[in-house]
């Protein structure tokens, strides 16, 4: 099986991987990156702990190809925070008890960052509807609702 | 009972650089290839075992793949690339076709519309395609480039049964071309799933109206059912009930006419007989939203 | 600085402090074991299984599977026939010679890859006899079914679990109280129902993974996402006949758990691959499909309840038939059978007892612990049926419930006395958050409103001698670790055991570090993560690991100064004297001791407190009638009701509001409380609306996310109001009990009983999905 030679960036550093043409972009972070935040939790696009920003959005990493990640920008859990300074998302997160088992935590924080990305003032619906994808089986939510409310008044 | 697999069986990545040797390819490896868009049901059935292609062709970024463009005169036009949440926060969509939006939003979940299209969606032809019906009642034709060329596929003839539609091998889907809605005209797209969101359709109902003098009730509709039969229906007597006549004994009578007209079967998520009776009840909700639409 | 006795700082015990795993799991650091890197030696294992419901396995043929270049080693029951089972003996690592559900492995294959080993599988050819099965557990427990384990009488298991030899029962767990039949005639209504509860899965958000590694001496290591590394030490080293000691398990943050990772269900599998092939570690990760239909469920149960009262609503008597389908194999489930049968009559003080919970073998995924095993299934029948009566006798259900519950000194139906409880403190805490008694206008035309309650207890289900242990060391920098050996799951114990550590030690919260990852190795011993019982048990541990290193501190300091540790204290990290007002920061000595007077030598040493609770008073109950004088350790208790709507155009279910209180004993940490409540709701009322495995001839319909739906930040009520009560709890670290079950155990009933106000109409059975509803509502002719 041939191998794709990509250039990439993750977290602003740019990678060359060689990938085979069947893996995922989940696996490429986790397997060649070593980037191990972004999480494998049902590997068909259903529960969102696979999401990470790409180009400027939130995707189910486990849905798009490594192969077609040719000078993609990738944003994973691991490039949330900044020079050691949280992300208010990590920040109210970790407050709110938006956290337990944490298996979720980095897909949630993902795509509530690519929410407040294009809508910095999002309302409570909105957030429910763009978190949607993410299951979390711990928390039942609404401590998480609170988590981004907060950190989209600080952003 | 066939276990997924835990990532992709073993296949290639095949990037061509024109649509010519894209649709070569394709032909070449008909039963083993198969064109990649957004890859969210790809990818989800070669890991479940249903599809086995040996070569997912990418055909994103060929010419006519990507990008909306509007023109005022003719209508509204979608490259089989762009994803769903491109589309639904386009202005001149959001502005004109508005019922595209709505479909859209109802699919999946954001991080999948971040990739999954609306091509992509239509040729697919799950019954249960949310963004199917919006573009059958849109008058929705896709543009193919094959391999005799360029043609068009209208959507009235595209659909043949789960999965199985006009394309053959060789086939690009390249874009999806809307005319321009009739003045004066609504839509609305309701959606039953187990979930609030998220879920494939129970059933889903599309609805969508034009004012129109030359019809007794003075509004023609379109109506496409989701979920309750081998492709998207048509229920055409509901149609033309409601071209006679929109009070409330006809839409209720477009309702039962709805629901007479769809096959439905019981699966996972719900029953023939109440996807029969949600037929009903969403026919006569979504006729009316539109209808009040209309009248405001 | 001196501090007067009684000016005494309040400790961390009791506040809502900040979790102590959160942080590194907010930015990706957390390790969970998928995330280990093994290098480019790391085979990965796939698992060949069963196709069939029941059948005698006749051939399986590994020659073309091992010829396959890239598979290293393939593995079958013949290479392991050992049985293992945490309560009864009865399962194999692979099927051996008969198949007994769609799933079951039969053969294991590890190679280079994961796409190689799962390429393997389809070159294993299984030659498979197929036998009549059973599907449900009513018909199953019968004479004459077919039989699943015909050896069921050579399996070994503790005296408190009851096969029935030569039938499918593989439990049999029974209480006679009082007299039943006498008690029918006196009663001025009586309700008479059957409830079904289907099969559910516990949906961790991580699959179940394993990595296994042996050395050229047999030595096996795994790293395995587990509630459990001790039992599944114990259990693996029997059944690959190593040593205990050369059994090492070191379990990592765990992705959610709720009773599926507890005990062993598939890490078994890479050792007996990494056993043949030392020095490569073996990776088994399950897929979301594997997940669903090949580990524990939660058992299904058939209810036959017989419930009866007198005209003034006192309950007079019960009479309560349980079949649990206890799937292919019952090694954990005939305890959840017993746990529902020694908690059978609920929180209610019933004087006329006749149980039978009887655990049952079939064709099905095997049955294992969920998250208050038992409880949910037992409370779903029994609640409603408390409803029913309520309604029977025309009496206000908050106050038939407020006259039945249990109380401090009821005897309990299986002879204990009951210790003091709050649980009336409950049901008026959840029915005055819902406004009970108020009629509710719907929110739109359309809709039917209605509100409902359930309570609840359950006990901590475990062998009578499940023990806990703990060790405190004391550092140079002002800190201190605390070595444990339960598992973080999502649930805060590691918080919740630092903050006892630090208020037992007068130490700082801050200052108190965890150790993990757990390590069979190195860490104390632990039973398992399971059962709420670690913030009681494993905090007793905890607090007398702490309470050894605090005595030896003041008796280090006391010698030096020459005082009475008695007038010694340490607070907030400092020694202090009330007597001579001395004072000394604790991380100066704690490890480097303290030098005597003139030069003269040095006394101390480095500081290390251990601890081990284990609780020895519960007895023995009598096979036949299930009475002795102590069933359990204790009983948690608490109340929940919600108000609720129904759309009469789909049947769809909408929760606006719903409460719930508990009795902690003593909440250590209020916030973590909180969300163990809010989470539990929402988990149940996910079971109650959405879930439940779709078996069909044994084949489960929906094994994915895409056909077994779960509820989504869409579904939720935007507020659940989570309270709780303190009724100290004698034996309980400050007065704990546990709560991380509990939350789930009373919804399905709540909501039940809130679809009955709404709409006049009674479901039953689970799920309460918008189809039942709708399809219950045209039947009763309620809409068209």
């Amino acid at each position: 099986m041939s191998l794709h030679r990509i250039t990439l960036k993750v977290n602003g550093s740019t990678e060359i991987v060689d990938v085979p043409g069947n893996w995922t972009l989940l696996q490429m972070l986790r397997e060649k990156l070593a980037l191990t935040g972004t999480k494998n939790g049902c590997a068909s696009g259903e529960c969102g702990a696979c999401t990470v920003i790409m180009n400027g959005d939130a995707v189910n990493s486990c849905m798009v190809l490594a192969a077609e990640c040719e000078g993609a920008e990738i944003i994973t859990v691991e490039g949330l925070s900044k020079e050691g300074q949280l992300d208010a998302l990590q920040k109210f997160m970790i407050e709110t008890g938006g956290i337990q088992c944490g298996f979720c935590t980095p897909g949630v924080l993902l795509s509530a960052k690519a929410l407040l990305m294009r809508n910095p003032n999002p309302s409570e619906y909105d957030i429910r509807e763009a978190l949607a994808g993410n299951l979390c089986r711990c928390t039942g939510y609404n401590r998480i609702i609170t988590a981004v409310q907060k950190a989209a008044a600080v952003h | 009972m066939r276990n997924a697999h835990p990532g992709l069986p073993e296949l290639d990545y095949v990037k061509p650089g024109s649509l010519e040797e894209a649709s070569k390819f394709l032909a070449a490896h008909a039963g083993e290839s198969r064109p990649f868009l957004g890859g969210t049901d790809c990818i989800v059935r070669i890991r479940d075992g249903a599809w086995k292609p040996k070569y997912l062709v990418d055909v994103k970024g060929l010419e006519g793949t990507t990008g909306i463009s509007f023109d005022p005169a003719k209508g509204l036009t979608i490259g089989a690339a762009v994803p769903m949440n491109k589309v639904a926060a386009h202005p001149d969509v959001q502005k004109h076709y508005p019922l595209l939006v709505e479909a859209c939003n109802w699919v999946a979940s954001y991080q999948l519309r971040s990739r999954a299209t609306i091509v992509g969606n239509v040729c697919n032809a799950s019954p249960a395609g949310d963004t199917i019906g919006a573009a059958i009642c849109l008058d929705g034709v896709l543009n193919v480039f094959g391999p005799d060329g360029y043609r068009k596929e209208p959507l009235t003839t595209f659909f043949f049964g789960p999965g199985k539609t006009a394309l053959k091998p060789g086939d690009i889907a390249t874009s999806i071309f809307f005319p321009l809605p009739p003045k004066e005209s609504a839509g609305k797209y309701l959606k039953l799933g187990r979930n609030r969101l998220g879920d494939l359709a129970i059933v889903g109902v599309t609805a969508f109206a034009y004012k129109d003098a030359s019809v007794a009730s003075g509004y023609r509709f379109r109506i496409a059912l989701a979920s309750v039969g081998p492709t998207p229906i048509r229920p055409t007597a509901a149609e033309e009930i409601l071209a006679k006549s929109i009070d409330e004994s006809a839409v209720e009578a477009a309702a039962q006419a709805a629901m007479d007209s769809c096959t439905p079967i019981d699966d996972t998520r719900g029953t023939a007989r109440y996807r029969k009776l949600m037929i009903r009840n969403l026919t006569r909700q979504a006729v009316s939203a539109v209808l009040a639409q209309l009248k405001k | 600085m001196v501090v007067a006795r009684k000016e005494k700082t309040a400790g961390p015990v009791g506040q809502s402090v900040l979790r102590n795993d959160v942080l590194e799991k907010a930015t990706g650091a957390a390790v969970y074991t998928d995330d280990i890197q093994f290098g480019p030696g790391l085979l990965f294992a796939r698992v060949k299984r069963s196709p069939v419901p029941h059948g005698i396995l006749k051939k399986v043929d590994v020659s073309k599977a091992l010829a396959l270049p890239g598979v290293k080693c393939v593995v079958t029951g013949k290479d392991y026939p050992d049985l293992m089972g945490l309560y009864l003996k009865d399962r194999a690592t692979f099927a051996v010679d008969r198949v007994r559900f769609i799933g079951e492995p039969v053969a294991a294959v590890a190679a280079v890859t994961e796409e190689i080993a799962e390429a393997a599988l389809d070159l294993i050819e299984l030659e498979i006899e197929e036998l009549p099965a059973v599907f449900d557990p009513e018909l199953g427990a019968q004479k004459g079914a077919p039989l699943l384990h015909p050896d069921l009488e050579n399996y070994v298991h503790p005296n408190f679990i009851f096969p029935e030899p030569g039938t499918n029962i593989s439990n049999h767990f029974k209480i006679r109280r009082g007299d039943v039949e006498a008690a029918w005639p006196k009663c001025a209504a009586i309700v008479e129902t059957k409830v079904r509860v289907p099969h559910i899965q516990h949906v961790p958000i991580e699959t179940h993974v394993a990595v296994a590694l042996a050395d050229d001496k047999g030595k096996v290591t795994l790293w395995s996402s587990t509630q459990s590394p001790f039992a599944q030490r114990a259990m693996l080293a029997k059944t690959f006949h190593v040593p205990e000691s050369d059994m090492r398990v070191i379990a990592t943050y765990v992705g959610g758990g709720f009773g599926c990772k507890a005990g062993v269900t598939m890490e078994a599998i890479p050792i007996a691959l990494a056993l043949k092939v030392k020095g490569h570690p073996v990776k088994f990760r399950l897929t979301r499909e594997e997940e669903f239909y090949t580990n524990f469920v939660r058992q299904g149960l058939i209810l036959n309840l017989k419930v009866g009262c007198d005209k003034d609503g006192n309950l007079l008597a019960m009479e309560n038939t349980m079949y649990w389908d206890g799937g292919a194999y019952t090694e954990y489930g005939v305890n959840v059978t017993r746990a529902g049968g020694y908690s059978s009559t609920g929180p209610f003080d019933i004087p006329n007892v006749k149980t039978d919970s009887i655990c049952v073998y079939t064709n099905h995924p095997s049955g294992g612990p969920y998250r208050g095993f038992g409880m949910s299934e037992l409370h779903t029948g029994l609640l409603q049926v408390m409803d029913m009566l309520a309604e029977k006798i025309g009496m206000d259900k908050v106050e038939f419930l407020k006259k039945n519950v249990i109380q401090g000194g009821d005897t309990v139906a299986t002879g204990m006395t009951m210790h003091e409880t709050g649980i009336k403190e409950c049901v008026d805490k959840v029915a005055a958050a819902i406004d009970w008694g108020k009629k509710e206008a719907p929110t739109a035309p359309n809709k039917l409103r209605g509100k409902g309650i359930a309570v609840m207890w359950k006990a901590p289900a475990m062998p009578p001698n499940a023990g806990s242990s703990a060790i405190v060391k004391m550092n140079s920098d002002g800190t201190l670790d605390v070595s444990i050996g339960g598992q973080e799951i999502g649930q805060g114990t590691f918080t919740a055991m630092a903050q006892i550590a630090a208020q037992t030690l007068g130490m700082p919260y801050d200052a108190v570090r965890v150790s993990g990852p757990i390590d069979t190795k190195y860490s104390p011993y632990e039973w398992q993560t399971v059962a709420s019982r670690l913030t009681w048990s494993m905090g007793n541990a905890v607090r007398l690991a702490a309470q050894d290193a605090r005595q030896k501190i003041l008796n280090l300091v006391a010698e030096a100064w020459k005082e009475d540790p008695k007038d010694l204290d340490i607070q907030d990290g400092v020694v202090i004297s009330y007597k001579s007002e001395e004072s000394i920061p604790v991380k100066d000595f704690v490890v480097y001791g303290l030098p005597k007077e003139n030069d003269q030598g040095w006394i101390g040493g480095p500081i290390v407190g251990t601890g081990s609770f284990m609780p020895t008073y519960v007895t023995g109950l009598d096979p036949e009638t299930g009475q002795g004088p102590r069933a359990v350790v204790h009983y948690t208790t608490g109340a929940q009701a919600v108000d609720i709507e129904i759309d009469k155009e789909t049947g769809r279910l909408e929760v606006l509001r719903a409460a719930a209180a508990f009795d902690v004993g003593k909440a250590i940490n209020p916030d973590l409380v909180a969300g163990q409540i809010e989470g539990g709701f929402v988990q149940g009322m996910s079971s109650a609306m959405f879930e439940g495995a779709m078996l069909e001839n044994g084949v489960w319909r929906n094994p994915s996310f895409v056909d077994y739906r779960i509820a989504t930040t869409m579904d939720v009520p935007p507020k659940i109001d989570a309270m709780f009560v303190e009724t100290a709890q004698d034996d309980g670290p400050y007065g704990a009990r546990g709560v991380g079950e509990h939350p789930m155990v009373p919804t399905i009933a709540a909501l039940a009983n809130a679809i009955k106000d709404a709409t006049g109409v009674r479901i039953t059975n689970p799920p309460f999905s918008a189809e039942k509803i709708y399809l219950a509502l045209v039947d009763a002719g309620i809409v068209k």
